[in-house]
């Protein structure tokens, strides 16, 4: 019964006392948000070019959701691991599921309401986007509507990780162990990301949750983010299920086990390969112009991208940020290389190697540049096609540059470190007081 | 080898290893329909490992658990059958005793006809509005005991189930038992006090180092142990310990 699981989170103080830290540090994202971006608009004031450049998706919603990325990987895998973990330091594990008589069900239920508790800094960091728009801010709905699905998307990722984690320990004390570290696994493999030392990891990145969540933050749909997610969750409930199986032991408990893991990843391969996105951003500011990407779709061939850049060389950043993504979204069989992540053991990179350059290949055609340019890649793409760069023309997206000072910014810091995290504590309290018997 | 019957919980020579300690030891115990087991013995004999290994939580280093011709495998095939009360579960304190007894009442298989009789013995109707962590300790066990009897499960395996009750309370609880039965309910329930296994139980089984001594009406044992029909369970059980360290028994062998 999903009640009784509603009431084990919800009237829970540690889930109230989490999201009011989480709400705090969601509030102090918001904050500095709109103090870089009260900053940079000043300046846009004298010109329209500069203004373009304010983005409220990228300038407000995405360092939002970076406390609330923070706060969901700190928290949620702790409530779920103590959703299921507590049932058996009360020693009502073995009774429940019996009572219930199948482990998916009471898995859905618990899985459930540990996204309600998770969910509530996400609630939070809704009701501050709220508070952008009462000082003036804009926010066009489908991008932040795609944003937060992602985090709450991450929120059922993190959840059954810690579901997992408390079906396969003792206690909560283990489980949250367990359900942290491998959270902090995933920290580890973004780590490496932007870490030369660390590129022995870079085959890793593909079972790091944070690569999923960008297209996300970025106004993107895309299905593989969807796909993986769904994958990762389902495998990570999956293993709850198997650990939740009493009468599993021995070499079958292993071999099941073993089992669910080669399924989880068998998920997380199939979801991320499914292919589709779509730019939902106001002017489809994250995509190259219609006219480009329309004909990148119609050109026969694969496209490979060769990057002969290092992780910590910050075209390579550039080049994944802008000119990658855009192509992705109209070329999702894009495969890009990366050798300097290619390489066994560290060793210095040779200028004879060819650093810094770009080979794009298309089909069976190939050519070179020093180039991270969105445009000349392109360009060269349709050359190799024997095609000329279509019409490159797209629509302005005008920019929303927005001072906050003075009452207005009081009310945005008193909201984002005051009024939400005490709401929080005070909601929790009358929630979670005890109630006595009636005589 | 015990005979299978139809409906009938059999235990079947049943061992298990506990943290490479044998805590059970070839136990064969046969549970009809309608009967009340009280399974007793000192600390670490075994009570609650049977209990367990009955459910599958345990696993077993030989022997079988079937009911009737069924072998249980799998917690839906032993949701069926069995409801498990643990001897230390402690419902959780967050939550209101109203949606815990919803809960059972939900439960698959639960009989709602039971529902009105049972919160008013076990006196849960003035605590619904309570959270259960707001409860006393007999409070709490009455609000397991309600899902417990509510289950309607053909048997109830209970740990321990009435060591927090009061002389009073325990004399309502083992008449809610008793009904149980008589609706043709096997119980198979753990007793610390050996008085309180005198009082419940059609049958005795008295276990010690993970070995059967003895399982018997009360009757059966006395007359197993060469005592008055005056002795108390927990004089039978002394005799019977020392018949077995003397030799003069087989101990494996339960009538």
């Amino acid at each position: 019964m999903l009640r009784r699981e509603l009431a084990l989170v919800l009237r829970a103080r540690v889930t109230w006392m989490q999201a009011a830290l989480a709400s705090l540090l969601v509030g102090h994202g918001f904050v500095l948000a709109i103090d870089l971006y009260t900053a940079g608009a000043r300046s846009a004031a004298v010109g329209t070019l500069m203004a373009r450049e304010f983005d409220p998706l990228l300038g407000i919603i995405r360092p939002t959701l970076g406390g609330l990325y923070l706060a969901l990987s700190l928290f949620g895998p702790l409530i779920g691991a103590r959703s299921l973990a507590i049932e058996k330091d009360r020693r009502t594990i073995h009774m429940l599921l019996l009572q219930s008589g199948s482990v998916p069900r009471l898995l859905l239920r618990k899985w459930l309401a540990a996204m309600a508790g998770a969910g509530l800094p996400i609630a939070g960091a809704a009701a501050l986007l709220i508070i952008w728009l009462a000082v003036g801010g804009h926010l066009k709905a489908s991008e932040a509507v795609t944003a937060f699905a992602g985090y709450v998307a991450y929120a059922g990722f993190v959840t059954a990780v810690g579901l997992a984690a408390g079906a396969f320990a003792h206690n909560f004390a283990q489980a949250a162990t367990a359900a942290l570290l491998a959270i902090a696994a995933t920290f580890a493999i973004d780590a490496a990301e932007g870490f030369s030392a660390l590129a022995w990891m870079g085959g890793a990145a593909a079972w790091s949750p944070t690569g999923y969540l960008h297209p996300f933050e970025e106004g993107t749909f895309a299905l593989s983010s969807i796909g993986w997610f769904a994958g990762a969750t389902s495998g990570a409930l999956v293993l709850a299920g198997i650990g939740c199986c009493f009468d599993l032991h021995g070499l079958r408990r292993t071999a099941t086990v073993v089992a669910g893991v080669v399924a989880l990843l068998l998920l997380c391969l199939a979801g991320r390969n499914l292919p589709g996105a779509w730019d939902v951003t106001e002017a489809h500011r994250h995509s190259l112009p219609p006219a480009a990407a329309r004909a990148l779709r119609t050109l026969p061939g694969r496209l490979v991208i060769t990057a002969n850049l290092d992780r910590e060389d910050s075209r390579r950043l550039q080049l994944q940020r802008d000119t990658l993504a855009k192509l992705r979204l109209a070329r999702p069989d894009l495969r890009v290389r990366w050798p300097p992540d290619e390489r066994r053991a560290p060793a210095a990179l040779d200028a004879s190697e060819g650093y810094g350059q770009i080979t794009v290949a298309l089909g069976d055609r190939s050519v070179q540049t020093m180039s991270t340019s969105r445009r000349e890649l392109v360009t060269l793409i349709f050359e190799l096609a024997d095609r000329a760069l279509p019409d490159w023309s797209q629509l302005e997206f005008p920019g929303y540059p927005l001072v906050t000072e003075g009452g207005r910014r009081t009310a945005v810091v008193a909201a984002s470190y005051f009024v939400f995290p005490t709401l929080m504590l005070a909601i929790g309290f009358a929630f979670t007081r005890p109630r006595r018997r009636t005589q | 080898m015990a005979a299978a019957r139809a409906d009938y919980l059999t235990l079947n020579g049943i061992s298990a290893v506990r943290a490479r300690r044998r805590v059970l030891d070839a136990v064969t115990l046969l549970v009809a329909p309608g009967e009340i087991i009280a399974v007793v013995g000192p600390n670490g004999a075994g009570k609650t490992s049977l209990l367990e290994a009955a459910i599958g939580a345990l696993p077993l280093s030989a022997g079988e658990v079937r009911v009737g011709d069924r072998r249980m495998v799998g917690i839906g095939e032993r949701a069926r059958w069995f409801f498990f009360l643990a001897g230390e579960a402690e419902p959780p304190a967050e939550v209101p005793v109203a949606t815990l007894l919803e809960q059972a009442v939900a439960a698959p298989g639960a009989d709602r006809r039971l529902v009105p009789d049972l919160i008013e013995r076990l006196d849960l109707g003035r605590l619904r509005g309570a959270t259960a962590g707001s409860l006393s300790r007999g409070e709490r066990r009455r609000v397991l005991l309600f899902a417990a009897l509510v289950s309607a499960r053909p048997f109830l395996l209970l740990d321990e189930p009435t060591g927090v009750f009061d002389p009073l309370q325990l004399l309502d609880v083992v008449a809610l038992f008793r009904e149980c039965a008589t609706r043709g309910t096997g119980l198979v329930i753990t007793v610390h006090q050996m008085s309180d296994a005198e009082t419940l139980a059609s049958r005795i089984l008295v276990l010690d180092e993970g070995r059967a001594l003895a399982c018997d009406t009360m009757q059966g044992l006395r007359d197993r142990a060469g005592l008055a029909a005056t002795a108390s369970l927990q004089q039978v059980f002394l005799q019977l310990l020392q018949t077995r360290d003397s030799g003069e028994d087989d101990p494996r062998a339960p009538s």
